[in-house]
């Protein structure tokens, strides 16, 4: 009975969707780590990235561990409620996947000293909860090398979800990266302010396809949108968050991928050990928390070399995205010769690099 | 610059499409006398159904169809509610907005992220070989072109048919209605459901042809726009049709603006399109008074024939 059989999967995802209620017991229990998602899983994007975290998870320390997750919880109170039954159901520790998360979050760490948390992309840090952010920077530069190399009209496009810091810093890094393969390139910028709106992605990366963009850059936007548009306008592609090339086998230049599995493992191991505590990790291309995915066979070899080199160079701390001398649109000096951007200031970006149209949000 | 004026031309009737759909639903609806705020839920509900519906048959029409009924279904709910219990309005149509919202995550989970080929385009003849305006505006799939002919004749049949004055004369005054024999209750039902339909199809517009994908939450507030356009729009069909170009105008062209590079916040020209299209309608809608007269007598009211 295949209708029955829908109904029941449906009953059960509903039931997925509450937090489920119960007294759990928790010293027999296995460790429970919970994960709260802001989007639904998806065979690609964010969500779906953190997902194959928690999976690494399970096969990492199998039956210690059982995992819950609850997603599609939006920023606000609904997440407060959701991460504090997860808590009251016996969760050890709490894997939150949004910046949103942060306030609900530290103040339910601090009420429950015994849970260890990890928070997304967050600024603030505690004995027992700790923040990750990846430098996805990196794999902007390196795509943003290969955008210069492939464009004839000399135009790029990029399609930026939000001006936070994160994305200002991609949009920087890609600037900086095609500027110096072809100094002559282009670049357009198109804000949606917007986490989530398929559509409107998608006539943002049309409007910088009519505009002359042959490679377009998909900053932060969760779903194919943005390379089904490329797909079928025949441009180029870059997207963030996980390899997009099944939805634009041609289309695709190189997705930069970011892959938790490795950070995730390592904290719940740390929290087993009762060893975890809450710092600030930031991992990029040496870590491997980010890489670049499937990049697209028009690259030639040659290209191929100078983009492997650079890579190289950014591992080994030879190069750096942000050194010197750097301007910022204005003309302003922000960094001076010999010198890299530090850490705190990539975090906190707020200025467009020189030779950027358009403005920022503020 | 002429790639870049025939995609503000077809981006337009792209964005503004699904909007005037469903707008002309909604308007039929609310010309009834009945405020549907569910529109945002009708239209997730039709863009998951058609979605689903194109991934098992690979048809648009048969997509387009599904949303429509899928809409209607959830309409129907709305109006056993509103019409038949007697439930608020606002509340009733919240609800089964959100009931909408809800059930379209739930469906379509098997397909979140996905994507679909576009809808093939019929070019007119002749039409389309015009410079600029000719694949702008003459080259796109057919329910394009549709949309501003169903405005024409949702129009004269609000003008010039008996169904238009019945649907009038019930959303003004339901009682006289019911006192010179019409059915109040089958009147608005139907309207309910027509508006059910084209909030569905506008829906699955989006998903199967504008669009091309499915993400729950993709509607992303396109309902609510609607319900606003049929109340700045002074409930006027023409002006509808002027507010809803205007809209999907207005959200091309900042788009053009900020890649163009124009140093203006972006976020003010995130928020052109809604100033625009609030400025132009208030301008044509100057005359408070005359507007009054617009708006149907009984809108929102609940009316209990057996009473």
């Amino acid at each position: 009975m295949p209708m029955k059989r829908r109904l029941t999967s449906w009953i059960a995802a509903a039931c997925l969707a509450l937090p489920l209620t119960g007294t759990a017991a928790k010293a027999e229990d296995p460790f429970m780590v919970g994960f709260i998602y802001p989007t639904p899983v998806a065979d690609v994007g964010w969500a779906k990235q953190l997902d194959l975290g928690r999976e690494a998870i399970e096969e990492a320390y199998g039956d210690r561990v059982t995992t819950r997750v609850v997603e599609n919880i939006p920023e606000g109170p609904d997440a407060g409620r959701v991460m504090n039954q997860l808590v009251a159901d016996g969760a050890d520790f709490v894997m939150l996947g949004s910046f949103g998360y942060m306030n609900d979050g530290l103040r339910l760490a601090q009420r429950s000293p015994d849970v260890d948390f990890i928070h997304a992309s967050g600024f603030r840090q505690a004995e027992n909860f700790g923040t990750f952010t990846a430098r996805g920077y990196e794999g902007f530069y390196l795509t943003g090398l290969a955008a210069g190399m492939v464009t004839e009209s000399n135009t790029i496009g990029i399609v930026a979800a939000f001006a936070i810091p994160e994305v200002i810093a991609e949009v920087n890094a890609v600037t900086l990266a095609a500027r110096k393969e072809n100094p002559d390139v282009n670049i357009r910028i198109v804000w949606v302010n917007t986490w989530f709106d398929p559509a409107r992605e998608q006539e943002a990366a049309r409007a910088l396809i009519s505009q002359g963009a042959d490679v377009i850059f998909s900053l932060h936007q969760d779903t194919p949108s943005v390379v089904n548009v490329a797909q079928s306008e025949g441009v180029y592609v870059v997207n963030t968050g996980s390899d997009m090339s099944a939805h634009g086998p041609d289309a695709v230049l190189g997705s930069v991928v970011t892959d938790w599995t490795d950070y995730f493992v390592e904290a719940v191991g740390a929290s087993l050990e009762g060893t975890f505590t809450g710092h600030d990790e930031r991992g990029g291309l040496a870590s491997g928390m980010v890489s670049v995915a499937a990049w697209n066979d028009v690259l030639t070899e040659e290209q191929m070399a100078r983009i492997n080199e650079v890579e190289a160079a950014l591992i080994s701390g030879e190069a750096h995205v942000f050194a010197g001398p750097l301007n910022d649109q204005r003309g302003t000096e922000r960094v001076a010769e010999g010198e890299v951007l530090p850490d705190p200031e990539i975090f906190g970006m707020d200025w467009l690099v020189e030779g950027l149209t358009g403005s920022l949000p503020q | 610059m002429g790639t870049m004026l025939v995609f503000l031309l077809s981006g337009t009737l792209l964005a503004a499409t699904p909007l005037l759909l469903a707008a002309m639903g909604e308007l039929i609806v609310e010309r009834s006398g009945i405020l549907n705020l569910s529109i945002e839920g009708m239209m997730a509900l039709g863009a998951v159904v058609g979605f689903a519906t194109i991934m098992a048959t690979g048809s648009h029409w048969l997509a387009l169809g599904a949303g429509g009924l899928a809409g209607v279904a959830l309409s129907v709910l709305f109006a056993g509610v509103v019409l038949l219990a007697l439930g608020n309005q606002v509340a009733t149509g919240i609800a089964v907005g959100i009931l909408g919202l809800g059930l379209s995550g739930l469906i379509g989970k098997p397909y979140e992220g996905m994507t679909v080929a576009p809808m093939k385009r019929m070019p007119i003849p002749v039409l389309s070989e015009i410079p600029i305006i000719g694949p702008g505006l003459f080259n796109h799939s057919l329910l394009v072109y549709l949309a501003p002919l169903l405005a024409v004749g949702l129009w004269w049949m609000l003008r010039s048919t008996r169904v238009g004055l019945v649907i009038r004369a019930v959303g003004e005054s339901p009682e006289s209605a019911h006192a010179i024999g019409y059915s109040v209750l089958m009147t608005r039902f139907l309207a309910i459901m027509t508006g059910g339909f084209m909030a569905g199809l506008a829906g699955a517009f989006i998903a199967t042809v504008s669009a091309t994908l499915w993400s729950d939450g993709m509607i992303a507030g396109r309902g609510w726009i609607v319900v606003a356009l049929v109340v700045f729009a002074t409930w006027r069909v023409d002006r509808l049709v002027i507010g809803a170009y205007l809209f999907g105008l207005a959200t091309i062209a900042e788009l053009l603006v900020q890649g163009a590079g124009i140093r203006v916040p972006s976020q003010l020209l995130t928020s052109i399109p809604y100033i625009a299209t609030i400025v132009a309608i208030s301008i044509l809608s100057m005359d408070g008074r005359k507007m009054r007269l617009n708006a149907p007598a009984s809108l929102g009211r609940t009316y209990n024939s057996t009473a």
